[in-house]
């Protein structure tokens, strides 16, 4: 959390329902979230990331400024029969603090301090179910941070269970109804470390009784203040709206078997494994050990002759040969051959349009409209009558990603159709034969050492591998060799 | 007998535990101070001991496949308590780091909350470690060095707790717990009740303080001195 800084006097907007950067595990920013994305053992923290929820960080910042001993809140004394407690403060006195602060009017205070109020950083010393900030004498305490609802996030399942197990010990059973439902029914989820609640809840009643009577109270309050706010007692249409939300997201994740997962990964891996310069070296050389860019030069995107590699990697899929432009350059031709280069060129279009500049799209869609779809057109493209009629339809109010459908038809079309014939064409089959491989240079080594396989040691070498060549090392002009 | 042995070491692992939660609870307020970090220093150390020697103690049962099936559950049943109370544990720990960064006490100098909690809690790790009374004996920038450690320690105990899942298989889910709903209310040795929030009387219970004792005798010793005093004074004259 960022430390506290100047506060400059200006309106603080304090957004209750998250900046909606990024998502938390259940909608962005509330107190209540639904049982069953509980986990069951203490609230895991560092394990994965938590969710960024800047209210919070924001609110605990006032929460801290307002902490200050010369320009905080003013404090008071609360006085029970035997006992003082200190650092109470007033309603009022928060309400006037915030409206000094930060220069707002007094409804936005009331507000501000009502929110905080509900997050559980302040709470009410006379009536502690009502989580609302009254601008009168009402007495209110601060939250030691250890139950700030960003430190303690989500609320764990396991530290209720010890919770209610402990307020059973203090009232002798009589719990509310509310409590006694979830005490039962955490009976049931948990019901393999039942003897670790109680054994716990005996502990912690046992440990809070070595303070001083003031302190436990004050211990109690808080506790009792954090359930309350992260387990209301009354379920409101926000929290199953909320409930609903973040069912939904997990019903639309994709989930993937990891057998499909895995078969794919290997035969990426054994796909790849020869084109990866890495893995199995570069032709000819690597340029930065020898300092030859013979390499690149090669492999340049618009190059007069393709290495074989890369020839080869057109193979692969669809995408790879269209994003390659010589290879898009090829297939080109190949269409042109067959009759139906202008699905490649209204798909060459439509990239166009989707990043081109936005000034240019209307008069793009336009031109592309009159090239492609008119009926009648110079080089129309063949569109199913479905995509035709929706494509129409949003050429009214034409933006950048009107043709996409369109686009994402013809791409299937080529992808499914042209593309498997121009593997198996001629033009393809012409190509790998002309392709060049090219000679790995030679180093000048010793004559009787022996010469090394690549003049580019691949890293994934491992060094009982090329155990003969331990003294090729010290014979390399790039000096930082490493094969060894 | 290996199990009871086994039940004191997690009973004491349980209280350090339960010690510990009650010392993190106060990190960052009013009563947060260069003693309380001690505390907490010493209160985990202790209960990161109770649990390599749990662990040491249980492991061995648990991976004799030769164990009856009573005794294998009895041992399955400890192991469940010990895996939840060294998560606990682990998650204390990472929140009091949390908050012990957040809430530096020397510099740079930023304002506690102010919660209305005072007064030490010496008491507190006290029982944790079992000893009468605490003895705090740190220098100036103790709390720096100790988030140190503090982070190692986290590390430390989060593979100890991996370790355990790969050495030790334990389908915790198949284990019934031994207490049944409401069985806190059973032989609760807190006789004390309070109600939250109110007002309330506190019962004496327990037994006389040893002070008190002596205070007492020499109260009334004192007391009886000026009685017979008293009387020969009125006796002479």
């Amino acid at each position: 959390m960022a430390p506290t800084r100047p506060q400059t006097p200006r309106p603080l907007r304090v957004n209750s329902r998250g900046a909606g950067l990024r998502p938390g595990r259940s909608g962005a920013g509330n107190p209540t979230l639904p049982a069953s994305a509980m986990a069951a053992g203490p609230a895991p923290l560092g394990g994965h990331p938590r969710a960024q929820k800047p209210h919070l960080s924001k609110m605990e910042r006032v929460v801290v400024s307002m902490q200050d001993p010369d320009q905080g809140v003013k404090m008071q004394s609360q006085r029970l029969l035997i006992t003082v407690i200190p650092h109470a403060v007033t309603g009022n006195d928060v309400v006037e603090w915030l409206i000094q602060k930060y220069c707002i009017a007094e409804d936005e205070a009331l507000h501000l301090g009502t929110l905080l109020v509900q997050h559980g950083y302040l709470y009410p010393l006379r009536d502690p179910r009502r989580l609302l900030l009254r601008p009168d004498e009402t007495p209110y305490r601060f939250q030691t941070p250890y139950f700030w609802m960003s430190t303690l996030w989500p609320a764990a399942e396991l530290d209720y269970a010890i919770y209610l197990a402990k307020k059973n010990i203090r009232k002798q059973g009589a719990l509310v109804d509310h409590e006694k439902a979830h005490y039962d029914q955490l009976h049931r989820k948990i019901n393999h470390t039942w003897d670790l609640v109680v054994m716990q809840a005996r502990e912690q009643l046992r440990a809070a009784k070595q303070r001083r009577k003031g302190d436990r109270l004050v211990i109690a309050c808080q506790e009792q203040t954090y359930w309350l706010v992260n387990r209301p007692p009354t379920k409101t249409v926000d929290f199953y709206k909320r409930e609903i939300e973040c069912c939904r997201k997990a019903l639309g994740r994709t989930r993937v078997k990891s057998s499909v997962c895995l078969e794919a990964y290997l035969k990426f891996s054994s796909q790849r494994g020869p084109h990866d310069p890495l893995l199995s070296g570069c032709l000819p050389s690597n340029p930065w050990v020898t300092d030859d860019d013979t390499y690149w030069a090669m492999n340049a995107p618009s190059v007069a002759v393709p290495t074989k590699l890369r020839v080869e990697q057109w193979a692969f899929s669809f995408r790879e040969l269209l994003e390659d432009p010589v290879g898009r350059a090829h297939f080109m031709d190949f269409l042109q051959t067959e009759f139906s280069a202008e699905n490649l060129s209204f798909w060459e279009a439509c990239e166009e349009l989707r990043h081109g500049g936005q000034a240019q799209v209307p008069a793009l869609v336009d031109a592309v409209y009159q090239q492609f779809l008119a009926p009648g057109a110079a080089r129309w493209v063949n569109i199913d009558s479905r995509t035709m009629e929706r494509t129409l339809e949003g050429l009214g109010r034409p933006h950048r990603h009107v043709l996409d459908d369109a686009q994402l038809h013809i791409y299937m079309l080529m992808k499914k159709d042209s593309y498997p014939r121009f593997l198996k064409s001629d033009l393809y089959k012409d190509l790998l034969a002309e392709a060049v491989v090219p000679l790995e240079t030679k180093r000048r080594v010793f004559p009787f050492m022996w010469k090394p396989r690549h003049s580019s040691p691949s890293l994934a070498l491992l060094p009982t591998s090329t155990s003969g060549e331990p003294e090729a090392a010290a014979g390399s002009p790039g000096g930082g060799d490493g094969e060894t | 007998m290996a199990k009871e042995e086994c039940k004191a070491l997690l009973d004491a692992l349980n209280k350090a535990t339960a010690c510990y939660h009650h010392l993190v609870l106060t990190i960052g307020g009013s009563a947060d101070s260069q003693n309380l970090r001690e505390e907490l220093q010493k209160t985990r150390q202790k209960a990161q001991e109770l649990a390599v020697a749990i662990r040491a103690r249980l492991t061995p049962p648990l991976r004799d496949r030769g164990l009856g099936a009573e005794e294998r559950a009895e041992f399955e049943r400890l192991w469940v308590a010990f895996s939840g109370c060294l998560e606990l544990l682990e998650a204390d720990m990472r929140r009091a780091l949390a908050l012990g960064t957040e809430f530096p006490l020397h510099a740079p100098r930023r304002p506690l909350v102010r919660t209305g909690v005072e007064g030490g809690a010496s008491g507190v790790a006290a029982r944790a470690l079992s000893a009468r009374s605490l003895r705090h004996e740190g220098e100036r920038d103790f709390d720096v060095e100790d988030l140190h450690q503090l982070e190692r320690e986290i590390l430390k105990v989060g593979e100890m707790i991996q370790d355990m899942e790969m050495k030790v298989n334990v389908p915790r889910w198949t284990v019934q717990a031994r207490q049944t709903a409401g069985a806190e209310l059973l032989s609760s040795a807190s006789a004390g009740v309070s109600s939250v929030g109110g007002v309330s009387v506190q019962q004496r219970t327990g037994p006389c303080d040893l002070s008190k004792a002596l205070a007492a005798t020499i109260f009334s010793a004192v007391l009886l001195a000026a009685v017979a005093l008293a009387v020969c004074v009125a006796k002479l004259s």
